[in-house]
Protein backbone atom coordinates (compact mmCIF):
# COMPACT_ATOMS: atom_id res chain seq x y z
CA UNK A 1 0.00 0.00 0.00
CA UNK A 2 2.86 2.27 1.20
CA UNK A 3 4.95 1.51 -2.14
CA UNK A 4 1.70 2.68 -4.13
CA UNK A 5 1.08 5.69 -2.72
CA UNK A 6 4.98 6.75 -3.43
CA UNK A 7 4.66 5.62 -6.82
CA UNK A 8 1.45 7.75 -7.39
CA UNK A 9 2.83 10.55 -5.86
CA UNK A 10 6.09 10.20 -8.02
CA UNK A 11 3.84 9.69 -11.10
CA UNK A 12 1.85 12.61 -9.73
CA UNK A 13 5.14 14.64 -9.38
CA UNK A 14 6.69 14.04 -12.85
CA UNK A 15 3.35 14.76 -14.51
CA UNK A 16 2.99 18.46 -12.88
CA UNK A 17 7.11 19.32 -13.71
CA UNK A 18 5.80 17.89 -17.44
CA UNK A 19 3.12 19.74 -17.17
CA UNK A 20 5.25 23.00 -15.93
CA UNK A 21 7.83 23.03 -19.06
CA UNK A 22 5.87 24.54 -21.74
CA UNK A 23 7.97 23.23 -24.98
CA UNK A 24 8.02 24.52 -28.82
CA UNK A 25 9.48 23.27 -31.82
CA UNK A 26 8.58 26.03 -34.27
CA UNK A 27 10.15 29.18 -32.71
CA UNK A 28 11.51 32.23 -35.06
CA UNK A 29 14.61 33.81 -34.38
CA UNK A 30 15.66 36.73 -36.94
CA UNK A 31 19.26 38.08 -37.24
CA UNK A 32 19.74 41.28 -39.43
CA UNK A 33 23.42 41.86 -39.93
CA UNK A 34 22.21 45.08 -42.92
CA UNK A 35 23.82 48.26 -43.50
CA UNK A 36 23.66 51.04 -45.81
CA UNK A 37 25.77 49.59 -47.93
CA UNK A 38 24.23 45.72 -47.82
CA UNK A 39 20.94 44.38 -47.10
CA UNK A 40 21.93 40.87 -47.81
CA UNK A 41 23.19 39.68 -44.09
CA UNK A 42 19.49 38.47 -42.69
CA UNK A 43 18.11 35.66 -42.12
CA UNK A 44 14.97 33.58 -40.38
CA UNK A 45 15.23 30.46 -38.86
CA UNK A 46 11.40 28.98 -38.22
CA UNK A 47 12.48 25.60 -36.19
CA UNK A 48 13.93 26.78 -32.92
CA UNK A 49 13.31 24.30 -30.13
CA UNK A 50 12.30 26.22 -27.07
CA UNK A 51 11.63 26.01 -23.45
CA UNK A 52 9.55 28.15 -20.62
CA UNK A 53 9.47 26.73 -17.10
CA UNK A 54 5.93 28.08 -15.74
CA UNK A 55 6.82 27.90 -12.29
CA UNK A 56 10.31 29.44 -12.69
CA UNK A 57 10.29 31.90 -15.43
CA UNK A 58 13.29 29.53 -16.81
CA UNK A 59 13.67 30.07 -20.85
CA UNK A 60 15.86 28.08 -23.43
CA UNK A 61 16.30 27.63 -26.89
CA UNK A 62 18.40 25.98 -29.10
CA UNK A 63 18.74 27.18 -33.07
CA UNK A 64 20.61 24.56 -35.62
CA UNK A 65 23.07 27.70 -37.56
CA UNK A 66 22.45 26.62 -40.91
CA UNK A 67 18.70 26.89 -40.52
CA UNK A 68 19.21 30.53 -40.80
CA UNK A 69 17.93 30.45 -44.07
CA UNK A 70 19.03 33.45 -46.54
CA UNK A 71 17.52 34.75 -49.62
CA UNK A 72 20.73 34.81 -51.82
CA UNK A 73 22.70 31.43 -51.76
CA UNK A 74 26.13 33.26 -51.76
CA UNK A 75 25.30 34.99 -47.66
CA UNK A 76 23.90 31.38 -47.12
CA UNK A 77 27.12 29.71 -47.99
CA UNK A 78 29.47 32.62 -46.12
CA UNK A 79 27.21 32.50 -42.80
CA UNK A 80 28.00 28.98 -42.71
CA UNK A 81 31.51 28.87 -43.26
CA UNK A 82 34.51 28.49 -40.99
CA UNK A 83 35.40 32.13 -41.44
CA UNK A 84 32.20 33.40 -40.14
CA UNK A 85 30.04 31.53 -37.91
CA UNK A 86 31.88 27.89 -39.02
CA UNK A 87 28.90 26.06 -38.32
CA UNK A 88 30.59 22.87 -38.67
CA UNK A 89 32.46 22.86 -36.02
CA UNK A 90 29.56 25.18 -34.14
CA UNK A 91 26.21 23.83 -35.30
CA UNK A 92 24.25 25.24 -32.44
CA UNK A 93 23.27 28.69 -30.81
CA UNK A 94 21.98 28.25 -27.65
CA UNK A 95 20.55 30.39 -25.15
CA UNK A 96 19.60 29.34 -21.31
CA UNK A 97 18.38 31.97 -18.78
CA UNK A 98 15.75 33.32 -16.72
CA UNK A 99 12.92 36.15 -16.80
CA UNK A 100 14.13 37.81 -13.82
CA UNK A 101 10.84 39.50 -12.61
CA UNK A 102 8.66 36.99 -13.03
CA UNK A 103 7.15 37.34 -10.38
CA UNK A 104 5.05 40.14 -12.02
CA UNK A 105 3.89 37.75 -14.55
CA UNK A 106 0.60 35.49 -14.66
CA UNK A 107 0.53 33.34 -17.16
CA UNK A 108 -2.81 31.94 -16.27
CA UNK A 109 -4.36 35.81 -16.64
CA UNK A 110 -4.56 37.09 -20.34
CA UNK A 111 -2.95 40.12 -20.86
CA UNK A 112 0.64 41.76 -21.67
CA UNK A 113 3.47 41.76 -19.75
CA UNK A 114 6.73 43.55 -19.94
CA UNK A 115 9.70 41.29 -18.59
CA UNK A 116 13.58 41.10 -18.24
CA UNK A 117 15.04 38.44 -19.15
CA UNK A 118 18.87 37.56 -18.73
CA UNK A 119 21.51 34.62 -18.97
CA UNK A 120 23.76 32.71 -21.09
CA UNK A 121 24.02 33.13 -25.18
CA UNK A 122 26.27 31.13 -27.23
CA UNK A 123 27.38 31.29 -30.41
CA UNK A 124 30.26 30.40 -32.67
CA UNK A 125 31.69 28.77 -29.25
CA UNK A 126 31.58 31.33 -27.21
CA UNK A 127 29.17 32.02 -24.29
CA UNK A 128 27.88 35.55 -22.82
CA UNK A 129 26.03 37.12 -20.70
CA UNK A 130 23.33 38.67 -21.67
CA UNK A 131 20.04 40.44 -21.37
CA UNK A 132 17.32 42.13 -23.06
CA UNK A 133 13.48 43.26 -22.26
CA UNK A 134 10.98 41.28 -23.88
CA UNK A 135 7.58 40.92 -23.83
CA UNK A 136 4.98 38.17 -22.92
CA UNK A 137 0.96 38.26 -24.56
CA UNK A 138 -0.60 35.56 -22.81
CA UNK A 139 -4.14 35.11 -24.74
CA UNK A 140 -6.27 31.81 -24.31
CA UNK A 141 -3.87 29.55 -23.29
CA UNK A 142 -1.41 30.55 -26.00
CA UNK A 143 1.93 32.13 -24.40
CA UNK A 144 3.59 34.56 -27.18
CA UNK A 145 7.28 35.84 -26.03
CA UNK A 146 8.83 38.25 -28.21
CA UNK A 147 12.53 39.75 -27.44
CA UNK A 148 14.64 41.78 -29.34
CA UNK A 149 18.52 42.50 -28.95
CA UNK A 150 21.80 43.67 -30.35
CA UNK A 151 24.74 41.36 -29.98
CA UNK A 152 28.62 42.43 -30.96
CA UNK A 153 30.02 40.09 -33.03
CA UNK A 154 33.50 40.97 -31.49
CA UNK A 155 32.19 39.04 -28.37
CA UNK A 156 31.69 35.88 -30.22
CA UNK A 157 34.55 35.72 -32.03
CA UNK A 158 33.27 36.69 -35.49
CA UNK A 159 35.43 38.64 -37.50
CA UNK A 160 35.69 39.37 -41.58
CA UNK A 161 36.48 41.71 -44.23
CA UNK A 162 32.36 42.61 -44.58
CA UNK A 163 32.33 43.51 -41.00
CA UNK A 164 35.58 45.64 -41.92
CA UNK A 165 34.14 47.20 -44.96
CA UNK A 166 31.08 48.30 -43.15
CA UNK A 167 28.46 45.66 -45.31
CA UNK A 168 27.56 43.95 -42.27
CA UNK A 169 26.39 45.18 -39.05
CA UNK A 170 29.09 44.94 -36.11
CA UNK A 171 26.02 44.39 -33.72
CA UNK A 172 23.23 42.92 -35.39
CA UNK A 173 19.67 42.70 -34.07
CA UNK A 174 18.49 39.72 -33.14
CA UNK A 175 14.69 38.94 -32.54
CA UNK A 176 12.90 36.43 -30.99
CA UNK A 177 9.30 35.56 -31.18
CA UNK A 178 8.10 32.11 -29.66
CA UNK A 179 4.80 30.62 -29.19
CA UNK A 180 4.04 27.95 -26.87
CA UNK A 181 0.99 26.49 -26.94
CA UNK B 1 49.09 56.08 -86.72
CA UNK B 2 45.48 55.70 -87.46
CA UNK B 3 46.47 52.16 -86.99
CA UNK B 4 47.75 52.22 -83.88
CA UNK B 5 44.78 54.78 -82.60
CA UNK B 6 42.17 52.10 -83.88
CA UNK B 7 44.12 49.55 -82.30
CA UNK B 8 44.29 51.30 -78.81
CA UNK B 9 40.60 52.11 -79.51
CA UNK B 10 39.33 48.48 -79.44
CA UNK B 11 41.65 47.61 -76.21
CA UNK B 12 39.74 50.10 -74.46
CA UNK B 13 36.35 48.91 -75.71
CA UNK B 14 37.58 45.53 -74.92
CA UNK B 15 38.74 46.52 -71.68
CA UNK B 16 35.25 48.23 -70.61
CA UNK B 17 33.16 45.45 -72.33
CA UNK B 18 35.80 42.89 -69.43
CA UNK B 19 35.04 45.67 -66.50
CA UNK B 20 31.43 45.21 -67.18
CA UNK B 21 30.66 41.77 -67.85
CA UNK B 22 32.78 41.30 -64.50
CA UNK B 23 30.68 43.27 -62.35
CA UNK B 24 27.64 42.33 -63.97
CA UNK B 25 28.69 38.74 -62.82
CA UNK B 26 29.57 40.28 -58.86
CA UNK B 27 26.43 41.93 -58.82
CA UNK B 28 24.31 38.78 -60.49
CA UNK B 29 25.72 36.30 -57.68
CA UNK B 30 25.21 39.24 -54.80
CA UNK B 31 21.86 39.45 -55.75
CA UNK B 32 20.82 36.25 -56.86
CA UNK B 33 17.86 34.36 -54.93
CA UNK B 34 17.17 30.79 -54.29
CA UNK B 35 15.61 28.79 -56.82
CA UNK B 36 12.13 27.99 -56.04
CA UNK B 37 13.17 24.68 -54.51
CA UNK B 38 10.52 22.75 -56.62
CA UNK B 39 13.00 23.01 -59.33
CA UNK B 40 15.72 22.71 -58.58
CA UNK B 41 17.68 18.56 -58.47
CA UNK B 42 17.01 16.23 -55.79
CA UNK B 43 20.57 14.83 -53.81
CA UNK B 44 18.84 12.20 -52.02
CA UNK B 45 15.43 10.62 -51.53
CA UNK B 46 14.74 8.91 -48.39
CA UNK B 47 11.77 8.00 -45.98
CA UNK B 48 11.77 9.88 -42.14
CA UNK B 49 11.65 6.84 -40.43
CA UNK B 50 15.46 6.11 -42.03
CA UNK B 51 16.95 9.80 -41.51
CA UNK B 52 16.15 10.21 -38.49
CA UNK B 53 17.90 6.98 -37.94
CA UNK B 54 20.84 7.68 -39.51
CA UNK B 55 21.29 10.77 -37.32
CA UNK B 56 20.78 9.25 -34.46
CA UNK B 57 23.58 6.69 -35.36
CA UNK B 58 25.85 8.77 -35.78
CA UNK B 59 24.89 12.41 -36.22
CA UNK B 60 28.69 13.84 -37.40
CA UNK B 61 28.40 11.97 -40.07
CA UNK B 62 24.88 12.51 -41.54
CA UNK B 63 25.51 16.05 -41.16
CA UNK B 64 28.59 15.36 -43.58
CA UNK B 65 26.22 13.85 -46.09
CA UNK B 66 22.79 15.80 -45.86
CA UNK B 67 23.57 19.23 -44.94
CA UNK B 68 22.98 21.81 -47.44
CA UNK B 69 21.55 19.11 -49.78
CA UNK B 70 18.32 18.80 -51.24
CA UNK B 71 16.55 16.10 -49.97
CA UNK B 72 12.76 14.31 -50.52
CA UNK B 73 11.64 12.89 -47.32
CA UNK B 74 8.41 10.84 -47.23
CA UNK B 75 6.45 9.79 -44.26
CA UNK B 76 3.71 10.69 -42.10
CA UNK B 77 2.58 13.76 -40.69
CA UNK B 78 3.13 13.71 -36.61
CA UNK B 79 2.27 17.38 -36.17
CA UNK B 80 1.70 20.98 -38.33
CA UNK B 81 2.91 23.93 -36.32
CA UNK B 82 1.42 27.19 -37.63
CA UNK B 83 1.80 30.46 -35.99
CA UNK B 84 1.30 34.36 -37.75
CA UNK B 85 3.34 33.53 -40.97
CA UNK B 86 4.71 30.20 -40.47
CA UNK B 87 4.13 26.17 -41.07
CA UNK B 88 6.18 23.82 -40.00
CA UNK B 89 5.83 20.21 -40.83
CA UNK B 90 6.60 17.60 -38.61
CA UNK B 91 7.67 14.26 -39.18
CA UNK B 92 8.68 12.49 -35.52
CA UNK B 93 9.60 9.01 -34.19
CA UNK B 94 6.93 8.48 -31.88
CA UNK B 95 8.91 5.91 -29.55
CA UNK B 96 12.20 8.19 -29.30
CA UNK B 97 10.47 11.62 -30.00
CA UNK B 98 13.27 12.29 -32.36
CA UNK B 99 11.86 14.37 -35.49
CA UNK B 100 12.45 15.49 -38.78
CA UNK B 101 11.19 19.63 -39.68
CA UNK B 102 10.42 20.91 -42.77
CA UNK B 103 9.67 25.16 -42.66
CA UNK B 104 7.81 25.53 -46.13
CA UNK B 105 9.05 28.24 -48.62
CA UNK B 106 6.88 31.18 -48.70
CA UNK B 107 5.33 30.31 -51.80
CA UNK B 108 4.29 26.89 -50.58
CA UNK B 109 2.80 28.33 -47.36
CA UNK B 110 -1.23 27.48 -48.41
CA UNK B 111 -0.62 23.98 -49.56
CA UNK B 112 1.69 24.05 -46.10
CA UNK B 113 -1.42 25.09 -44.04
CA UNK B 114 -3.38 21.93 -46.30
CA UNK B 115 -1.55 19.17 -44.69
CA UNK B 116 -3.05 17.39 -42.00
CA UNK B 117 -2.21 15.16 -39.23
CA UNK B 118 -2.06 12.13 -40.55
CA UNK B 119 -1.00 12.33 -44.00
CA UNK B 120 1.51 10.46 -45.59
CA UNK B 121 3.60 13.24 -47.54
CA UNK B 122 6.40 13.90 -49.63
CA UNK B 123 8.02 17.05 -48.77
CA UNK B 124 11.43 18.68 -50.57
CA UNK B 125 13.93 20.88 -48.88
CA UNK B 126 17.10 22.06 -48.28
CA UNK B 127 18.29 19.86 -45.03
CA UNK B 128 20.21 22.04 -42.34
CA UNK B 129 21.54 19.16 -40.51
CA UNK B 130 20.51 17.46 -37.34
CA UNK B 131 21.66 18.42 -33.55
CA UNK B 132 21.15 16.52 -30.05
CA UNK B 133 18.29 18.81 -28.02
CA UNK B 134 19.80 19.04 -24.56
CA UNK B 135 15.85 20.76 -24.40
CA UNK B 136 13.94 17.76 -25.95
CA UNK B 137 16.76 14.80 -25.35
CA UNK B 138 16.12 14.21 -28.79
CA UNK B 139 17.68 14.42 -32.26
CA UNK B 140 16.34 16.69 -34.69
CA UNK B 141 16.70 17.41 -37.73
CA UNK B 142 15.22 20.70 -39.64
CA UNK B 143 14.78 21.60 -43.61
CA UNK B 144 14.41 24.70 -44.90
CA UNK B 145 12.99 26.29 -48.43
CA UNK B 146 10.29 23.27 -48.15
CA UNK B 147 7.62 22.33 -50.33
CA UNK B 148 5.55 19.31 -51.30
CA UNK B 149 6.26 16.99 -53.82
CA UNK B 150 4.82 14.23 -55.20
Amino acid sequence: MKKTILILALALNSATMFAQKKITTSGVINFNATTSLDPLPKAENKTVVAALDTKTGAIAFEAIMKSFSFANPMMQDHFNSSSWLDSDKFPTSTFKGNITNFRTVNLKKDGTYQVDVAGDLTIHGVTKSVTSKGTIVVSEKVIAANADFNIQVADYGITGKGIDAGKVSKEPKITVAIEFK
Amino acid sequence: MSDNRKKLKSIILLVIIVVFAFAGGVLYVFTKKFTDITKEKVDYTISAFDLINEFKNNDSLANKKYAEKIITVTGLVTEVESADTTVNIKMADTTSGSYAIFAFQQQNLTEAKAIKEGDKVSIKGSCSGGAYSQILETEFITFKRCALTK
